[in-house]
């Protein structure tokens, strides 16, 4: 009997090792090695040196670091005001109108081109010479503008790309929010004189409320990590003037072999990303433990 | 009165939003579709005399060795995904119904894979892959891909094989199935739903990926976005090559995303709201 239960667990623990072996080794333990390189000075070749708080230290004085973190709370508030709110009313909108699938659509198919894409597409819609944007500009008889050089307008550019991009995800998921609202509650509300503005702020948001946090958080949490379409349109510059944290931590990295001073970049960035996340994961964990 | 004219209203702005959200779209294609000469010389919304975006694409092929990467994005995306399903799938069947001693705590350290940014991982893993002889390998950057796409897999089939009865499990036992019997003739079969999420938007991340693409491969093992990257390069690109390159390497992704419409949006929905 004993050994038969041994042998169920056995095979139990035989049949999550694949997935267990693959994430821990290959993401796990590195996270927790990054933790220790950010403690280092190291070029990636020579032996590293111990230096403490040093790469914590510096990151807060450095100029670039400044600016780099400027513009990520850029992209936080952006993201909130276009992607989330624009989602939102695209939704409330949408919905019930006669062609709700197709207008859908349209706003969804950029989720399923990559970030690469997206980015070369808006590069060509932002050329200066050839590209569409001052093209039409021109029908106005308005001058060239240099989307992609000009500061801050550069980072404006590329957050307009990222609302092209993201707005469907958040619309679709306000979507769903909102066919779980019962049609009699908005109704019951019109009858009794409310308008649609006044249904909406007292009866359609407060219901949204569980989807509108996992928006958010999402939202957030994304905004934080953006780096392809950084990467691909402006590589950060110029003059670092577009660059966001992860896009820094790739450069510091990869392109200035400051492998300590990137490590320590990424545990903040980590730590920032987790902070925001922390709540919802714990929720969504305590509801799930009501499975058992 | 008033609400014909809000409708009329509402109408008029989503109209306004739909043509500037494919004003990208039918800019691109476009250009694409017109040979660099025509290009040079046109505006961009007048239409092409000649179509050529077949010698484009051949040109694009040339000089960005377009194919080779897309055969690699491609094994990339299949073993990749194939093993996060069989790997994700086996880990949840045993965590919901063989329910080993800390089977929470395992799943729990499984799904903290996803809680991380990636930038935490780069470092180590382009250190690991040098020491091991992973770095520019197809085999390394099979494995990275399956690892980065195993804990949400894990958390979509966990959640589905709660939802399967019981009795039909107990009803196998007394026919002396064994866990593995149990595993591949009556959980398996029955995960066809999410299966084809899983698969649909994992596939489509690793063919999007760009990061791990551009960080631990060099040479032969690239995947297909990073050179679609380099095609970006500020000076000297030719458009319409560029843009018949991109639409080509988006292609799969917005075939798959027709067919499979349903299982897209429910996957988005997992993938953030949990449920």
């Amino acid at each position: 009997m004993k050994k038969n239960n041994f042998m169920n667990n056995f095979i139990s623990y035989l049949f999550i090792s694949p997935a267990f072996l693959l994430v821990v080794i290959l993401l796990l333990i590195p996270m927790f090695q990054n933790v220790y390189y950010s403690f280092f000075n190291w070029d990636g070749i020579s032996m590293p040196v111990f230096n403490g708080f040093k790469n914590y230290i510096a990151i807060f004085r450095d100029v670039d670091f400044r600016i780099s973190f400027q513009n990520t709370l850029l992209w936080v508030a952006f993201t909130l005001i276009f992607p989330v709110m624009g989602g939102l009313l695209i939704a409330v909108f949408l919905r019930g109108l006669k062609f709700e699938n197709f207008f859908k659509s349209i706003f969804y198919i950029p989720l399923t081109i990559s970030f690469v894409a997206t980015g070369i597409m808006w590069n060509y819609m932002y050329s200066r010479e050839i590209g569409v944007i001052n093209s039409i500009l021109e029908l106005f008889r308005i001058d060239k503008v240099s989307w992609l050089v000009n500061v801050p307008l550069n980072t404006f550019s590329l957050l307009i790309s990222w609302t092209w991009q993201q707005i469907g995800v958040n619309m679709v998921l306000f979507l769903m929010g909102l066919s779980s609202i019962p049609a009699e509650q908005t109704e019951a509300a019109m009858i009794e004189g409310a308008n649609r503005w006044q249904t909406f702020i007292h009866i359609i948001f407060p219901m949204l409320r569980p989807i509108t946090t996992v928006v958010i958080v999402m939202a957030l949490a994304n905004s934080f990590k953006v780096f392809d379409l950084i990467y691909v349109m402006t590589r950060g510059g110029p003059y670092r003037s577009s660059e966001t944290l992860a896009m820094t931590m790739f450069r510091e990295t990869f392109t200035m072999s400051n492998m300590g001073y990137g490590a320590a970049i990424s545990v903040v960035l980590s730590v920032i990303v987790i902070a925001i996340s922390a709540g919802y994961i714990k929720s969504m964990l305590k509801k799930d433990l009501l499975y058992y | 009165m008033g609400a014909k004219i809000r409708r009329i209203f509402t109408y008029f702005i989503l109209i306004v939003l739909v043509l500037a959200w494919l004003l990208p779209i039918f800019s691109v294609v476009l250009a694409a579709l017109k040979s660099p000469a025509e290009f040079s010389s046109q505006k961009f919304y007048e239409l092409p005399g000649k179509i050529s975006i077949v010698s484009n694409l051949k040109m694009a092929f040339k000089q960005w060795k377009l194919y080779e990467y897309f055969t690699n994005s491609l094994i990339y995306s299949i073993c990749g995904g194939l093993i996060a399903i069989i790997a994700s799938s086996m880990a949840g069947f045993s965590i919901i119904r063989l329910k080993p001693k800390f089977n929470f705590l395992l799943f729990i350290i499984i799904y903290s894979g996803t809680l991380f940014p990636f930038q935490i991982y780069l470092i180590p893993l382009y250190k690991f892959f040098n020491m091991t002889g992973l770095y520019d390998t197809r085999i390394g950057m099979i494995l990275v891909y399956s690892a980065l796409c195993i804990p949400f897999s894990l958390f979509v089939y966990r959640g589905f094989y709660t939802t399967i009865p019981r009795e039909i499990e107990e009803a196998a036992k007394i026919d002396g199935c064994g866990p593995l019997k149990l595993y591949a003739y009556i959980f398996l079969p029955q995960s066809s739903a999410p299966t084809a999420v899983v698969a649909l938007f994992q596939m489509t991340w690793i063919w999007n990926d760009l990061l791990f693409g551009m960080i631990l491969t060099r040479t032969d093992s690239r995947p297909i976005m990073v050179s679609l990257a380099t095609m970006s390069g500020v000076s000297g690109g030719i458009i319409p090559y560029i843009m018949a390159g991109t639409i080509f390497t988006s292609f799969p992704t917005v075939l798959l995303f027709i067919l499979l419409r349903r299982y897209f949006i429910s996957g988005m929905v997992l993938s953030t709201a949990g449920e």
